[in-house]
């Protein structure tokens, strides 16, 4: 049953996003060139990193806006250290395990002290961007080594780069911890109801700590990501870039009243995102209309969300919820 | 326990009361200046007001002089974490050090708000200034209105307020900073003679509500329409000064015109996110940055990025910090004092700063 809807859901989007790349091509035949298709994925991947991390804590109820700033010390940390003739596995490998501890700084803040996983991480945003700009000075990290380029963001299969095949690599992972292990069920029972879930004997903690430390790993992989691609670390980098991850969720089905999202919902949904922004500029919009344009389309994906709950209920023939 | 925290918490207080007049002990004797008279609050645009260079300044005014003693100076800047500022910054130090070597009885405090977001944090740094009487205030605000209260305050007590580029405030009685417009007619007259006057452009743009980013577009684009037919500006979009979001457009229009010759853009942070974008292309694009910032000074050496246009805002912070002594000692000004810029580019990247400007030292009356 659940696998039927959601497969509604990631039908009704994937709809959108043809019908979206159709209007741009018709408006400038250039859009639907390979080398654009490719600019499309490829911008979408820093997001849609950040995305199915935040994904795995918006599923438990909660949130993580801190991730732009834990993206932002992996960053500078991974770019000091390649520059400094660290080996780049060695420095995607740190840069990970930074994410990963971030994230469950976050994770033991909202379980063990209690904090609402808004305020806790809306904190440990500033704090994370302070450890950005303290590590620093301030100055861009500057001089990435090639090799450390080429590893994360270089071109492999004909023009596609690295790291869109990271993305895929980590979307599965994201996939298959969501849906085929306990850890994974544990989630969405959380986001739906925590205290049945804590009741029936799941460690609660254990669980939204790991979801914390996972959502800090797609931070980290995105900033790598970003470090390639850039050849430069900056501490104010992905500043807001958590409105767009969630925004890319959200566009994807996911609740965030915690208990419904999939991975392939969110990667469309930063697909959708970037064919969004690439199209616009490639269709000559104007910057000003292009917030309202970017504004209208995640409230009107909302609100397909809305229509589709309700189409469900009445299928079943269960009272209509206005939601 | 509640108790004790209770005492704690007077004992703070009573402290901080005990402690604030140290804190301010330099200041003056408050409420005796007679109050600043004010500009109107009608739109104010630097580039066209009454000015006046500041090599000119100084051959009509004469040496720096010397107000008297106890002079405080409280510059705010606009965020540290630019470099910017922090040049800015080290500009102003450095008067500050001239000064003293000279005997004058000076202290430059230069703060900056919490990033440039933090409107309200910057407004508590001039709040804090003027209640501890600073002689003079040197501003760059954030937005054009969010120091207003300040100004307004500040001005009450008599206190001169200098607006230093960029960030505008339209009531304060004086500005210095460059020609924002000149900066965008350099680029476009460097590009065009290295096209021949033939090609398509592209114009990366700043934060397209900030002054400075309006201004160097306009003027880049009124120099190309007036100077340059042959040339035409197929592209403009705003990246909000993002290195990333600048790469992402680069990309784009790399793909969307193949003749695409040159791209501007209103910084260099995002020129060098465009030049990122042109060498995964391996086209050759020229890329024109804004700023002078040392990135860009390391990547027109290497033969990537094509010039910048620097706005020296070490020697800008010297400037600013003359001015107000110009203005604290009496000295009749024009509303404006433009401050020196210059195009950057592989024949002169090397050439110390001071010489390109041709930078003096100003005589003082001290």
């Amino acid at each position: 049953m659940k696998v039927r809807l959601d497969t509604y859901r990631e039908l009704g989007i994937s709809i959108a996003l043809v019908v979206m790349i159709g209007v741009f091509a018709f408006i400038n035949p250039v859009y639907i060139r390979t080398n654009n298709l490719i600019d499309i994925v490829q911008q979408s991947t820093v997001n849609g990193m950040l995305a199915i991390g935040i994904t795995f804590t918006i599923i438990t109820g909660g949130i993580d806006l801190s991730v732009g700033s834990t993206f932002a010390v992996v960053i500078v940390s991974v770019g000091m250290l390649v520059t400094n003739g660290v080996p780049p596995l060695v420095g995607v490998a740190i840069g990970i395990i930074i994410g990963l501890t971030l994230g469950i700084v976050n994770g033991l803040l909202i379980t063990k002290m209690k904090l609402q996983p808004f305020i806790a991480t809306l904190g440990m945003m500033s704090v994370y961007r302070g450890v950005a700009y303290v590590m620093t000075g301030g100055w861009p990290v500057v001089r990435i080594p090639r090799e450390f380029r080429d590893l994360t963001d270089g071109r492999v299969i004909g023009e596609i780069p690295v790291s869109v095949f990271s993305l895929i690599a980590f979307a599965i992972i994201a996939h298959v911890l969501l849906n085929r292990t306990r850890f994974g069920a544990y989630l969405y029972a959380i986001g739906g109801n925590e205290q049945a879930t804590r009741l029936s004997g799941v460690n609660v903690d254990r669980t939204k700590v790991f979801a914390y430390g996972f959502c800090g790993i797609g931070a980290a992989l995105a900033g790598m990501v970003l470090l390639g691609r850039l050849g430069s670390g900056e501490p104010t980098a992905g500043i807001t870039y958590e409105l767009l991850a969630i925004a890319a969720a959200a566009v994807g089905g996911t609740s965030l009243a915690g208990g419904k999202g999939t991975i392939t919902g969110t990667l469309l949904g930063a697909l959708l995102l970037s064919a969004l922004r690439v199209g616009l500029i490639v269709a000559g919009m104007d910057s000003f209309w292009q917030f309202i344009a970017t504004g209208l389309v995640i409230v009107v994906a909302a609100y397909f969300e809305v229509i589709q709950q309700r189409l469900r209920f009445q299928r079943n023939k269960k009272p209509v919820v206005t939601p | 326990m509640k108790r004790t925290m209770c005492m704690v918490v007077i004992g703070l207080v009573v402290l901080s009361l005990g402690v604030a007049p140290v804190f301010s002990g330099g200041a003056r004797d408050g409420g005796t200046r007679p109050a600043i008279q004010l500009m109107p609050d009608e739109p104010f645009n630097p580039d066209t007001a009454d000015g006046v260079d500041f090599m000119d300044m100084r051959r009509s005014l004469g040496p720096i002089p010397d107000p008297g003693a106890n002079i405080r100076l409280g510059a705010v800047a606009k965020a540290f974490e630019n470099e910017y500022w922090r040049t800015l910054r080290s500009g102003m130090q450095t008067a500050e050090t001239n000064l003293k070597d000279r005997g004058y009885d000076i202290i430059v405090d230069v703060r900056s708000a919490l990033g440039e977001g933090d409107e309200q944090g910057q407004l508590s740094i001039v709040f804090d200034m003027v209640n501890r009487d600073y002689s003079a205030l040197l501003l760059s605000p954030i937005t054009d209105s969010n120091l207003i209260p300040g100004v307004e305050r500040a001005a009450r007590q008599g206190i001169p307020v200098i607006n230093v580029n960029d960030g505008l405030i339209n009531i304060a009685p004086n500005f210095v900073g460059p020609r924002a417009v000149q900066n965008g007619e350099l680029a476009a007259e460097w590009i065009a003679n290295r096209l021949g006057g033939q090609g398509k452009v592209a114009i990366v743009i700043g934060m397209p509500t900030a002054f400075a980013a309006r201004q160097r577009t306009l003027g880049f684009e009124s120099w190309m329409r007036a100077n340059a037919p042959g040339i035409q500006i197929v592209e403009q979009q705003n990246a909000d000064w993002s290195r990333a979001r600048a790469r992402e457009l680069a990309e784009i229009w790399i793909n969307t015109h193949p003749d695409l010759n040159a791209i501007f853009c209103n910084n260099d942070t995002m020129a060098l996110g465009v030049q990122e974008a042109v060498n995964a292309s391996g086209r050759d694009i020229l890329v024109v940055g804004v700023d002078g910032i040392g990135e860009a000074y390391d990547s027109i050496r290497a033969g990537e990025m094509a010039a910048t246009i620097d706005s020296f805002p070490y020697f800008k912070g010297q400037i600013a910090v003359e001015v107000a002594l110009r203005v604290l000692g009496g000295q009749d000004l024009p509303r404006v004092v433009w401050t020196p810029q210059a195009l950057i580019d592989s024949s002169n990247v090397n050439v110390a700063a001071a010489e390109i400007i041709n930078w003096q030292e100003p005589d003082f009356a001290r």
